[in-house]
């Protein structure tokens, strides 16, 4: 799978045509919707993908990564507002703050296991939004207002396009890039059996802190910079508890094993659902009802996801007729 | 600080509404226990009994205690159901805990979302001819509804004791709990006792909903926070005990009451997550497993 592509292989024309096309694609004067909804759908690859590193190679159901995309947009913010600092510098500090309450809150909790794990998670995403609803600091329940780029909408739409754009790209590669080493090797380990890795000689402790706060540091910056676009954040808009699942739901879709699982997955939940929704107008509800048995449909018949279903389907049969060893 | 009367009001109110919690949990710790499976939308279909039970005093005039009869063997049913649709994902995923996670998810928004179109977001309140009077001791008022609901709440968990602990197929259930393969060897159908778990799991899940409608209003959402409360007394009381659950019930009960008491409300769900968070840490088999 891993093989590695020179710079000729006719396998980069495909993809390097389209990362070209999603670059210029604004030059072609599209609606600030369009914009928009491929916005939305970058923040959900790049969120996806970092999900991925522990949520997926090393089997540790999180859901708490909504807390760190809170977390980064809440510092951009506050530093926008306070200090007058641009958030596309910013945002990487709020990335390292989201790693840091990472590390505080991995260190102890990634020794709990499967269910406890999760629930762990679960509990610090639901105290976020108690903690920022509660100080003066952070807004309070009012939220925050932040002034926007000082130009017209659609620029101001571009620029984030682009940036999030790169963000996704550099995330989606780094994961693809970590898969084939040591790192993504041994979380892939820990996911199979982690007794057997650690027997092995894999330093399972490390290789799940070094994951978990990898991927809160890219939600922070995602969520940094999303704040930004959004230009009003609320402990209900950051901190939503669905939002932390839905990441969850797209990384299953796709296939949580694999670097383009997230991407795949991001990409055709995000699609449905604009289109159960703007397009077929569908109420919201209908629109979820809908999407709910999908998920659960995908579940029971492809609980590995969506691309190892298909990879499954496409493998050619082995020990055929011709292969079999003539006794 | 609050005055003697305010505390013994925290506490007594801390406890009924303990019991309802109690009642909630005992079910989906059942199922998380048997089969671990991690329920999520076990509090969505409480919320359905609850609603059922507003409907029926709305449009009939029927007691909320008599429309359990209709409401448990209903969500027995949804109970030998969502157990034919885990059965199939069990066929086919690897590892059934995060799997379930994200089925009962599905599930979790499907049901949320049809009472939502079903019963609008307005907030309900179960209103019978005794909601608002209360009994007294000394200053301390028990509000009616209240001690219907506990007592409705302790009545349900003496029930799912007695069937664990009394009764062939309660004793098979745990059986399969404790040990799959051994259960299968002693000519236990494992499949069906799984089954009627769920069942039992989702009926008590319904008696719940109706405990915690007649304290509290209600509304299609509000589901969420009482999942949160039930992984908090499930992890308390140890996966799988019934005995757990309830004490657990309890003392959580006891503990929202008497943090209410001190601390503005909001801070109370911080106060539970954050000890939820430490108990995990400290001992997570629960505080009564043996």
């Amino acid at each position: 799978m891993m093989k590695k592509l020179k710079s000729g292989d006719p396998k980069l024309i495909v993809p390097t045509v389209v990362i070209a096309f999603l670059f210029l694609f604004p030059l072609m004067k599209p609606s600030i919707y369009f914009l928009s909804f491929l916005f939305t759908l970058f923040t959900y690859i790049a969120l996806s993908e970092s999900w991925n590193l522990i949520g997926g190679y090393a089997g540790y159901l999180s859901f708490g990564h909504v807390a760190f995309f809170g977390v980064g947009a809440y510092t951009t913010a506050l530093l926008l507002i306070h200090f007058g600092l641009s958030p596309f510098y910013t945002c990487f500090f709020g990335g390292i703050l989201a790693a840091i309450l990472a590390a505080i809150f991995g260190y102890p909790c990634l020794r709990l296991r499967g269910g406890y794990f999760a629930i762990a998670s679960f509990c610090m995403a639901l105290a976020m939004p108690v903690i920022t609803r509660n100080l003066d600091i952070t807004g309070a329940a009012t939220g925050l207002w932040m002034s926007m780029l000082p130009f017209n909408i659609f620029t101001n739409r571009m620029i984030f396009y682009e940036v999030m754009l790169t963000i996704a790209l550099i995330v989606v590669l780094v994961v693809r890039h970590i898969e084939g080493t040591k790192l993504g090797l041994g979380l892939k380990a820990i996911g199979e059996d982690e007794e057997t890795a650690e027997i092995v000689g894999i330093n399972t402790t490390k290789l799940k802190m070094t994951a978990f706060v990898a991927s809160a540091f890219v939600a922070g910056i995602v969520g940094g910079i999303y704040a930004y676009y959004r230009t009003y954040i609320h402990p209900s808009i950051v901190f939503d508890v669905f939002m932390t699942l839905i990441i969850v739901y797209m990384a299953f879709f796709g296939g949580c094993k694999s670097w383009w699982g997230p991407v795949i997955g991001a990409a055709v939940i995000t699609i449905v659902n604009e289109a159960l929704t703007a397009f077929l107008g569908m109420p919201g509800e209908l629109a979820r009802i809908v999407f709910g048995l999908t998920l659960m449909l995908v579940i029971i018949f492809m609980p590995e996801g969506i691309i190892f279903f298909i990879r499954k389907r496409r493998a050619p049969k082995k020990g055929g007729f011709a292969s079999q060893p003539k006794v | 600080m609050p005055s003697s009367v305010e505390i013994g009001q925290a506490i007594l109110s801390g406890l009924l509404l303990g019991g309802a919690y109690a009642v909630l949990s005992a079910g989906f710790s059942l199922t998380w226990g048997v089969t671990k499976v991690i329920n999520l939308s076990h509090t969505v279909f409480a919320l359905v009994g609850s609603y059922i039970a507003f409907w029926l005093l709305r449009f009939l005039g029927v007691e909320p205690i008599l429309s359990l009869v209709i409401i448990i063997p209903l969500l027995f049913l949804c109970g030998l159901a969502m157990h034919g649709i885990i059965k199939q994902t069990a066929k086919r995923a690897k590892e059934i805990t995060p799997a379930s996670l994200v089925l009962t998810f599905g599930l979790f928004i499907v049901t949320e979302n049809i009472l939502l179109i079903t019963c609008k977001a307005d907030p309900r309140l179960i209103t019978t001819s005794y909601s608002g009077k209360a009994l007294f001791l000394d200053k301390v008022a028990l509000p009616i509804s209240s001690l219907i609901s506990f007592a409705l709440a302790a009545v349900t968990i003496a029930a799912l004791y007695l069937f664990l602990h009394y009764t062939y197929t309660g004793k098979a259930v745990q059986a399969v709990w404790q040990d799959k393969a051994g259960a299968m060897l002693s000519g236990i159908d494992t499949s069906r006792v799984t089954a009627i778990t769920y069942g039992v799991a989702l009926a008590s899940a319904g008696v719940g909903g109706v405990c915690m409608g007649l304290i509290y209003a209600i509304d299609p959402t509000i589901h969420l926070s009482w999942l949160i409360f039930i992984f908090l007394v499930t992890v308390l009381g140890g996966v799988g005990s019934i005995i757990g659950a309830a004490i657990a019930g309890l003392l959580m009960g006891l503990v929202i009451g008497l943090t209410g008491a001190f601390l503005p409300y909001a801070w109370v769900n911080l106060v539970l997550f954050i000890s939820l968070i430490i108990l995990l840490l400290v001992r997570p088999q629960g505080l009564f497993q043996r």
